[in-house]
């Protein structure tokens, strides 16, 4: 693209037309007196409005204005007798003059008319080309640098405007996104109020290189994605107030862009983060196989020894239970760790079920089994308890670890107590027993991971339950809390949201 | 256990696991036979007539579910999984391909061999086809449709009688809450397994001792219910 076909002729280009004008005139006078002698004046006549006519294709209006004035004075002086004078023998001749000036104006005019709608149909047509270029060029851009770089190259060949792009950064601060021109200064203010109205900001002296510069919002689709500065230089200090309309399309052009790149962006982190997310959940899956296979077998094995025939003598059998209950134990451990991982690694996908919280609590005392042989378990539920929302695999985690730790912790015999209800937006449900209580100095950091109430002593564990049962209560959004009952014993709380159960349908008796 | 002593393949790739699985099935009179993959399970299953056919979910050379699905094509044999239990998703899929169980590694040998009696039992008894079930304070003459606790009778709504008519025609097996829902609800309530949860509630209520603790009905969380006798 070139300067000259887009900027209107100068001011140089002008006076050479009115120039060519004389040249012109003059140029028929002298073919035009040797014919004199053969032609009739009215065929002379002709010869000059020729002259006009091809001067206002060529030049324009002013220059064929020019012609015609000259033409009807150098018919006059040099063919209308008295010759060489500008005084008229004969007065209809002045009817020739007005007649020939008419004509030579009239035709001057609308020719030079159709000439500059030619001009400017020829530029508007190159405008559009350029722009075409240049959302083909933005179309095909993988970067936002990239997209500054097209615009900028665009305008500042064509129009002598500077641009820059500037889009929100994390704080919402718009930053530009290439190096600023040193001589070029950006109002972060109407900027601001660019991106925040949506509406174009034209400040004409305050800022750019002084001349006047024009803030756009790039208004896409789905939201505003930034602001695009035009700054005229000294070439062209008026080309953003001139390009108003096309500077306006650019902006939704290039905004369209980004927001196409912002999308590309969503796409490829939205992939990296399955691929990741599939990554560790097979190396959790695949783990959680490798580690359980060999317990497996160290459990089954432990107990085809107990079982074996004839039986073994007691203190073997005492060992052979022994083994099968550290590999228990080992296992819970096990599955305490991954639950941890797979908790911790973010991004915990609830298969959350409208639930009842009875037969959670049913399924945890039965899967615990043996471990809780030595205490009673009293669950009190109201009789209208709702329907809770949450995935039930998880929540049957925090009621097993919770009973574990009282079962663990509580003298055998005692009593161990669940209740629940439905207070408000959510529904509370405490897991209490009758032993020693959390250690008073510990209660702060209860739910941490690997902290113990008592360490190093004889009541196995390594401090993991706690903190599970907080990662599951917290990505169900809602709390856990531990205290010690003032009757003495350890009592931990938790609350579900209990959001809008669902209605059920009751049936039709029979 | 039969008289005729029954015939176990059990799919297993881990050398020690069959070990013990197998000598603790030989002590109660089974004849098992081994499989270290897959493909190789299918063909003892096509010609070994088995009565049971207990499989590892994680066999290296092919998916448990595409087992199971390739073996329901020809086959009824009852089929007890062994998962080393990551997502209850995993099992769910098996069941509903049509496996009967599952256990979750590690077990014991002593839950080994609850679930399969309760599996081979089950095989004997589908050609007797008894009306009458009793368990608990509970008979229920599934011929009569009626219920009765303590030689009361139990006034169950139609719906609670399908769904315990489904449970107990399946002692031990794990049904789906899918299944279970597609079967007493019909299939537009696949989703919403809160029907479900609700009717199994009012059953409990009306037949276990201590409904808050179940001793038949009972919950296989995340996966779904099962009918202890």
């Amino acid at each position: 693209m070139n300067i000259d076909s887009l900027v209107p002729p100068t001011r140089a280009g002008y006076h050479k037309g009115y120039g060519w004008a004389l040249i012109a005139c003059i140029f028929t006078t002298l073919i035009a007196t040797p014919l004199k002698e053969h032609l009739d004046l009215t065929n002379i006549v002709m010869l000059f409005l020729l002259t006009v006519l091809l001067v206002a294709v060529k030049f324009g209006r002013g220059p064929a204005v020019l012609a015609a004035f000259l033409s009807v004075a150098l018919f006059d002086f040099f063919f209308v007798p008295p010759q060489l004078s500008f005084t008229v023998s004969d007065a209809q001749y002045l009817v020739t003059f007005a007649v020939m000036l008419a004509v030579a104006l009239i035709t001057g005019q609308l020719t030079a008319g159709l000439r500059r709608q030619a001009d400017i149909a020829s530029i508007k047509e190159q405008h559009t080309r350029a722009l075409y270029e240049m959302a083909r060029d933005l179309a095909g851009a993988l970067t936002i640098a990239q997209v500054s770089d097209i615009v900028r190259r665009f305008l500042l060949n064509g129009f002598a405007l500077d641009t820059v792009l500037l889009l929100p950064d994390e704080q919402g601060d718009l930053k530009p996104i290439a190096k600023l021109d040193s001589q070029l200064q950006i109002e972060q203010r109407f900027a601001l109020i660019a991106f925040d109205q949506g509406e174009p900001v034209e400040d004409y002296t305050l800022s750019g290189y002084g001349y006047g510069a024009g803030y756009f919002p790039l208004k896409a689709p789905m939201k505003i994605r930034g602001v695009i500065v035009f700054a005229p230089n000294s070439k062209n200090p008026d080309a953003a107030r001139e390009q108003k309309p096309l500077l306006a399309t650019i902006s939704s052009v290039v905004a369209i862009a980004v927001e196409r790149l912002h999308y590309v962006e969503v796409a490829q982190a939205t992939q990296v983060q399955i691929v990741s997310e599939r990554l560790r959940s097979s190396i959790l899956s695949a783990l959680s196989h490798d580690l359980r296979t060999p317990l497996t077998a160290l459990v089954g094995l432990a107990d085809s020894l107990a079982l074996s025939r004839p039986p073994l003598p007691a203190e073997a059998l005492e060992t052979a239970e022994a083994i099968r209950e550290q590999a228990l134990r080992l296992s819970g451990l096990v599955g305490n760790l991954l639950d941890m991982a797979r908790l911790h690694a973010g991004h915990v996908t609830l298969r959350k079920e409208w639930q009842l919280l009875e037969e959670v609590i049913g399924a945890s005392i039965q899967l615990l089994g043996r471990s809780l042989a030595n205490h009673r378990v009293r669950v009190t539920l109201p009789k209208d308890m709702p329907l809770v929302e949450f995935d039930a695999v998880l929540i049957e985690r925090v009621f097993c670890n919770l009973l574990e730790n009282a079962a663990k912790y509580a003298p055998p015999g005692s009593l161990i107590e669940i209740a629940g209800n439905a207070k408000g937006g959510s529904v509370e449900v405490s897991v209490c027993d009758h032993g020693p209580g959390f250690p008073p100095d510990k209660q702060g950091t209860l739910f941490e991971m690997f902290v113990r109430g008592a360490p190093e002593s004889a009541t196995p564990g390594v401090g993991l339950g706690l903190a599970i049962c907080r990662a599951i209560i917290d990505a169900h959004g809602g709390t856990i809390d531990a205290a010690n009952q003032p009757e003495g014993g350890a009592c931990v709380t938790f609350t579900l949201p209990s959001g809008t159960p669902p209605t059920v349908e009751e049936e039709s008796v029979a | 256990m039969n008289e005729i002593s029954p015939n176990i393949i059990f799919v297993e790739d881990e050398k020690q696991i069959r070990r013990f699985v197998r000598s603790a099935l030989e002590a109660e009179g089974c004849h098992v036979f081994e499989a270290d993959t897959g493909k190789q399970g299918l063909v003892e299953a096509g010609t070994r007539k088995p009565d049971l056919i207990i499989l590892d979910l994680g066999l290296p050379d092919l998916d448990g579910v595409e087992f199971i699905r390739d073996l329901r094509g020809w086959s009824a044999v009852p089929i007890l999984i062994l998962s080393a239990r990551s997502t209850e998703n995993d099992k769910i899929v098996a069941l509903d391909a049509g496996a009967d169980d599952y256990l979750t590694k590690p077990f014991g040998v002593g839950e080994l061999l609850a679930r399969v009696r309760a599996l081979l039992r089950r095989q004997g008894k589908n050609s007797e086809g008894s009306p009458v079930v009793s368990f608990g304070e509970i008979q229920a003459d599934l011929s009569k449709r009626i219920v009765t606790r303590r030689g009361e009778p139990v006034h169950l709504t139609q719906i609670e009688y399908r769904l315990l008519a489904l449970l107990i025609a399946n002692p031990g097996k794990v049904l789906t809450h899918r299944h279970l829902l597609r079967e007493v609800w019909g299939p537009s309530f696949i989703e919403s397994s809160h029907y479900l949860r609700i009717y199994v509630g009012h059953l409990r209520q009306k037949l276990e001792t201590d409904p808050a603790q179940p001793k038949h009905l009972l919950t296989e969380t995340g996966v779904g219910y099962r009918f202890q006798p």
